[in-house]
């Protein structure tokens, strides 16, 4: 194997960044709908609640560029009010089960045994019921809304970062260096957490990112069913499932919001690619 | 032969798991808020049913005897009665399996038909244009909400063109079929921007592993490396990916059914948690969870039968 | 005088990668004439794969072109053909096999049919000609039941077995050349002997020809006719094999040579005599009767299969300051024996002592001693380290651990440890993934020495490395031996290293250990028939001494199933 020289500086720059556009579009992508949601109260042109009788269902003009809703709403403010609540769902709706995944699968990865053997069984469980369907079971309990949706995520989203992580553990706890260091006398929590976590979280930061499409397309799904974001709070999913029974006359009222959630996706998607690539995982 | 044996083998450890979900979604049903007679029964009973229900389901009763009342109702095909219906659950749920068993296979099908095409043209022109054109869109495609593409679906070839049904199901092959197409195209179409992504990842590592190179060495032309060696080899996984990727597929005929207003089991489960047919909802649920648990299990006896390595 | 078959002139090949372009074969010019086997010889990164791979044009990366020289096959030049063209020579006319037969081979087709595939593609055959035409090829390459095993899967064969396959599917295009690029580097010493031996026996049937890739000169010196050695892409030296082993003039070629462990230990200096220990010694190690057995695969739920006896019934003393090899082929047990020294794998029973702390009686105090007083080294240098940490937070981060060290005394000692394996003191900001092989595992040698041990277990540690760096590195423990006054155990599957390293060895088969003593005398005088067999087995760099000669044990092979292993 030969040594890498260190290449200048404006070389390394042009090598990491030319090779990686996946990365660049995605960052931008994603950077963006993160700007138009903190700015929203400053560039939205009206109140995304507000009714105006006289505008109803009026097509994109200069006035309203996404065209307005059946109760005179206009249609780019709830877009860019929207945007707050998926990207929230999208980072919130990870973040839990990430956690609370990657402790459990972590911890039973490396310690085997009983303690894998229940977790897993646990797992398979949870597995065995379709992901919506197991959602929407849980929220019809809790009652609709974001609030029930979040638990709903984080009493059911975490076993696919456990298993993932699980898998990681089981190889990498065998790898010559977990040995050498129990060798040498560290303490399994130090092996666990300072040597193998790191080592193997790679390919869960992956998924997280094709994650984060799933949860942003099931609360959406969730609240279009209905059963998430309650009217008249302005949310991608909710704005389609309102525009469906116009969507011959006013075919702007769904196109806007299902196009933001295809592109606030498609930046977590290339972000999720470019990690895979900089990380050197498949999925 | 003996690699079939965990065919005998493998039901047995499918015991914990059901007996796993019959917990789980008895402890979901008891959660739900309110007198238990109620959800069961609904606002309108009379005493002589309520003292019934008491009786059948043990409300009177600690928890743990009620999961024990709950299994043997289980086992005498006992699984409620649906309130907004009128007639037993698992009636209404043999009524309405039909539409979803289609939709889910004809889903499949499809999805495959499209993803292997594009997955072989991608990574065969790896990149290079169409490379580059099919990364991008099935890329793109992954973000699609199946409920916002039903419906432009629905803009475009019922609306706009006329040729399909908007909604229903029908009741000859042919009507169901013409009413199954654009559901199952909705489902494919997502399904297979996944299954293309991995496809072509596959595939084109495939092309450049040490197979394909002592089979170039051999002087075989490119065609055969690939329809005779990738291909093949890149296909194994896909198996296994489906059936990962089951228990998405079923969530998303819940969606699409409600799109497309096909009488299924999972218009039936949203139609339920709206009106608090908690009854329903418990069958569906654990139809759909029993559902996965088997597809599984098929899949496992299909891996085994496509690739020799394999002991299970 | 024959002509030569394939005659290679000038040939350059460079890489066009995005900051700038490197000449990877810088204008290699070689002869092979018909029947001739030719050895290639070099290190790693050489070039001699790519050297091959560019005389059928299957470059590795679209960014490896051929730049000039030419490859005339019979008086044509195969730099200058049509693809199609190109189709019809590989295989055909040079065919390859390869390094590890597992990834090469396909694994859902059957073997029989990868051959059949290739008759049927040049020949034209029809499917029940190219089946029988293949099963004739199984059974030249001398698989047991031909017939049978055509429906046979890779992941069915055995290693050896597998390289066979490997063969016949190269063999069923017929080619005139035959292309072998580290056939046997991944296989155990006895099954390489009996695949080189088919090679030879291929060659003198069908009147091939063979380059044979290789790093290993002895193998070179017992099969091959002309050796021609690469370094960096440049041919150095080239000539029949017995001038160029005898008379080097490359000095690149004489270090190689000088690094052949069976030369070392006939011109070197002998191995320090053991120093005669006083009976009221303690030893250091003791292992009585040690079992350790795996369960293997699983029945219901996952419950015990048949237990799988890894290590079955050994017994060991080493004395302090001693090295002791242990050898043994794959399965032998040697690892899952160091491994459960060190208490890193549960015993199944028996006993292991460290200086008088029994492991499975006073498991406490002797993990503590254990962890405190020993350490080990591994195989594979990059998996030995992990790959987020630089090498001195590694080494910092141990000696915390260990509490021996003051805190204010780590960087100092961090520096020490670095002198002491030989790595300049700027590795320790290096990460694994920078740095070579060799240093990379004098990285862990300095893990294991920052423990200050008195026992060292080397666990195959110079396997994964090239012949002259093996050499650095068996000195390097060698310094240390001395400096440090350690006690050495040396696991390997390379007699000859362990013959220059250590004073006694200790020979592994399938768990139990059959012969053990003074290094040179079990080589002079093998007792045990694997042993014999395995010291057969050592290509020698002396062409006189050829493979698999006599197999001379004394006394004679009282069970016949040992060589029986040779399938």
């Amino acid at each position: 194997m030969t040594v890498q020289a260190s290449a200048p500086l404006a070389l390394r720059w042009h090598r990491f960044f030319g090779g990686r556009l996946t990365l660049v579009v995605g960052l931008a992508i994603l950077l963006f709908f993160l700007l138009v949601a903190i700015a929203a109260p400053l560039i939205a042109p009206y109140d995304p609640i507000l009714q105006g009788a006289d505008v109803r269902l009026q097509a994109p003009t200069w006035l309203h560029p996404f065209g307005t809703d059946n109760f005179g709403r206009d249609i780019l403010s709830r877009v860019i009010w929207g945007t707050r609540i998926d990207l929230q769902i999208a980072v919130i709706g990870v973040l839990f089960p990430f956690l609370i995944g990657t402790t459990v699968g972590t911890v039973a990865g490396f310690f085997g045994g009983p303690v894998d053997a229940i977790f897993m069984r646990l797992v398979d469980i949870i597995l065995a019921f379709p992901f919506l369907v197991l959602m929407l079971s849980i929220i019809a309990i809790l009652g609709p809304g974001l609030g029930s949706f979040y638990i709903a995520m984080a009493l059911v989203g975490w076993v696919s970062y456990a298993r993932l992580i699980r898998a990681q553990m089981l190889v990498l706890k065998n790898s010559d260096y977990a040995v050498a260091a129990v060798s040498l006398g560290f303490s399994r929590a130090r092996i666990m957490f300072r040597h193998l976590l790191p080592n193997a979280i790679a390919g869960s930061l992956v998924f997280s990112m094709s994650d984060a499409v799933l949860v942003l397309l099931s609360g959406a799904a969730v609240s279009y069913l209905g059963l998430g974001v309650q009217p008249p709070v302005a949310e991608w999913g909710v704005m389609v499932a309102e525009g469906q029974s116009f969507v011959t006359t006013a075919w702007w009222i769904t196109l806007f919001p299902g196009l933001s959630i295809v592109c606030l996706a498609f930046g977590f998607s290339m972000l999720g690619d470019a990690l895979g690539e900089v990380f050197g995982v498949h999925e | 032969m003996h690699r079939y044996r965990f065919i005998l083998t493998r039901p047995l450890q499918f015991v914990p798991v059901l007996f796993g979900i019959s917990v789980i979604t008895f402890i979901l049903v008891r959660l739900i808020p309110g007198d238990p007679v109620r959800n069961i029964l609904g606002t309108r009973a009379t005493p002589t049913a309520i003292a019934n229900i008491r009786a059948q389901y043990g409300l009177d009763e600690p928890l743990w005897l009620q999961y024990f009342y709950f299994l043997r109702n289980l086992a005498n095909g006992e699984m409620g009665k649906s309130i907004l219906y009128k007639i037993d659950v698992l009636k209404l749920i043999l009524t309405r399996i039909e539409p979803t068993v289609a939709l889910v296979a004809s889903s499949v099908v499809l999805s495959v038909l499209i993803a292997v095409p594009l997955a072989a043209i991608a990574a065969r022109s790896n990149g290079r244009a169409p490379d580059h054109i099919i990364r991008i869109v099935s890329t793109f495609g992954i973000g699609f909400p199946p409920f916002w593409l039903g419906l432009m679906l629905i803009i475009l070839f019922s609306v706009d063109l006329g040729w399909l049904p908007v909604s229903g199901y029908g009741s000859t092959i042919g009507e169901k079929a013409a009413h199954l197409l654009l559901p199952s195209l909705t489902i494919a179409l997502s399904l297979s921007t996944v299954l293309t992504r991995s496809l072509r990842t596959a595939m084109i590592e495939g092309l450049k592993s040490d197979v394909a190179t002592a089979v170039r060495a051999r002087g075989m032309p490119e065609r055969t490396v690939f329809w005779r060696h990738v291909l093949p080899n890149s296909l194994l996984p896909t198996i296994n990916l489906l059936a990962v990727n089951i228990g998405w597929l079923i969530g998303g005929t819940v969606v699409v059914e409600t799109v497309f207003a096909l009488p299924g089991m999972g218009q039936l489960l949203v139609r339920a948690i709206f009106s608090r047919d908690y009854m329903v909802v418990q069958g569906v649920a654990m139809v759909f969870a029993c559902a996965t648990v088997f597809i599984n299990f098929i899949a496992d006896i299909a891996t085994v039968a496509v690739d020799p390595r394999v002991r299970l | 005088m024959n002509d030569p078959i394939l005659s290679v002139r000038d040939l350059t090949v460079k890489a066009h990668l995005p900051d700038g372009v490197r000449t990877l074969i810088d204008a290699i010019s070689l002869d092979v004439r018909k029947g001739e086997i030719v050895g290639l010889v070099g290190e790693s990164g050489s070039g001699k794969s790519l050297f091959c791979r560019s005389l059928v044009r299957l470059m590795p990366s679209s960014r490896l072109r051929i730049e000039s020289g030419s490859v005339l096959l019979e008086g044509r030049d195969l730099t200058a053909v049509s693809d199609a063209e190109m189709l019809k020579v590989r295989g055909a006319e040079i065919g390859m096999i390869f390094q590890n037969p597992t990834s090469h081979l396909d694994p859902v087709m059957s073997i029989g049919d990868q051959i059949a595939e290739g008759i049927r593609y040049h020949q034209g055959a029809s499917a029940r000609d190219a089946r029988a035409a293949a099963v004739d090829i199984l059974s030249q390459v001398g698989l047991p039941d031909p017939a049978r095993q055509y429906d046979s899967y890779a992941h069915e064969f055995s290693g050896g077995m597998r390289q066979r396959a490997m063969i016949g599917v190269a063999l069923s295009c017929d080619p005139k050349i035959l292309v072998a690029d580290e056939p046997t580097t991944a296989l155990d010493v006895t099954i390489q002997a009996q695949i080189l031996r088919l090679l030879m026996e291929i060659r003198d049937r069908r009147g091939l020809s063979i380059i044979l890739i290789t790093h290993d000169l002895g193998v070179v010196a017992q099969t091959c006719d002309r050796i021609a050695v690469l370094r960096g892409g440049r041919l150095l030296e080239e000539g029949p094999k017995r001038t160029v082993l005898s008379t080097p003039r490359d000095p690149y070629t004489v270090s190689l040579i000088a690094s052949h462990p069976s030369i070392a230990a006939e011109g070197g200096p002998a191995p320090a005599e053991a120093a005669p220990i006083a009976a009221t010694i303690r030893p250091l190690l003791e292992v009585d009767d040690l079992h350790v057995r795996f369960a293997s695969g699983g029945g219901l739920f996952g419950a015990r299969g048949k237990p799988v006896s890894a290590v079955a019934g050994v017994s060991l003393r080493i004395m302090p300051g001693e090295s002791v090899g242990v050898v043994g082929e794959s399965g032998s047990g040697k690892s899952t024996l160091a491994r459960a020294i060190l208490g890193l794998t549960p015993l199944s029973s028996g006993h292991v002592s460290f200086e008088g702390v029994d492991l499975a009686q006073q498991k406490n105090a002797a993990l503590f001693k254990l962890r405190h007083e020993a350490a080990m080294v591994f195989q594979d240098p990059y998996n030995a380290l992990n790959p987020r940490m630089r090498i001195g937070d590694m080494l910092a981060e141990v000696l915390r651990v260990q509490g021996a060290t003051p805190v204010a005394e780590i960087p100092a000692r961090i520096g020490a440890l670095l002198d002491l394996v030989g790595l300049e003191r700027e590795f320790a900001d290096r990460k694994p993934r920078s740095m070579s092989g060799g240093q990379c595992q004098r990285a862990g040698i300095a893990r294991a020495l920052a423990v200050d041990p008195k026992l060292i277990i080397a666990d195959e540690c110079v396997a994964a490395l090239d012949v002259t760096i093996q050499a650095q590195i068996v000195e390097l423990f060698r310094a240390l031996k001395r400096k440090m006054n350690l006690t050495l155990i040396f696991i390997a599957h390379d007699l000859a290293i362990v013959r220059n390293l250590c004073d006694r060895v200790v020979v592994m088969y399938r768990g139990e250990v059959v012969e053990e003593g003074l290094c040179a005398e079990v080589f002079a005088r093998p007792k045990h028939p694997y042993t014999a067999a395995l010291i057969a087995a050592i290509p020698d760099i002396d062409p006189d001494r050829p493979l698999l000669a006599d197999i001379r044990c004394d006394p004679p092979p009282a069970s016949p199933h040992i060589l029986e292993r040779l399938p």
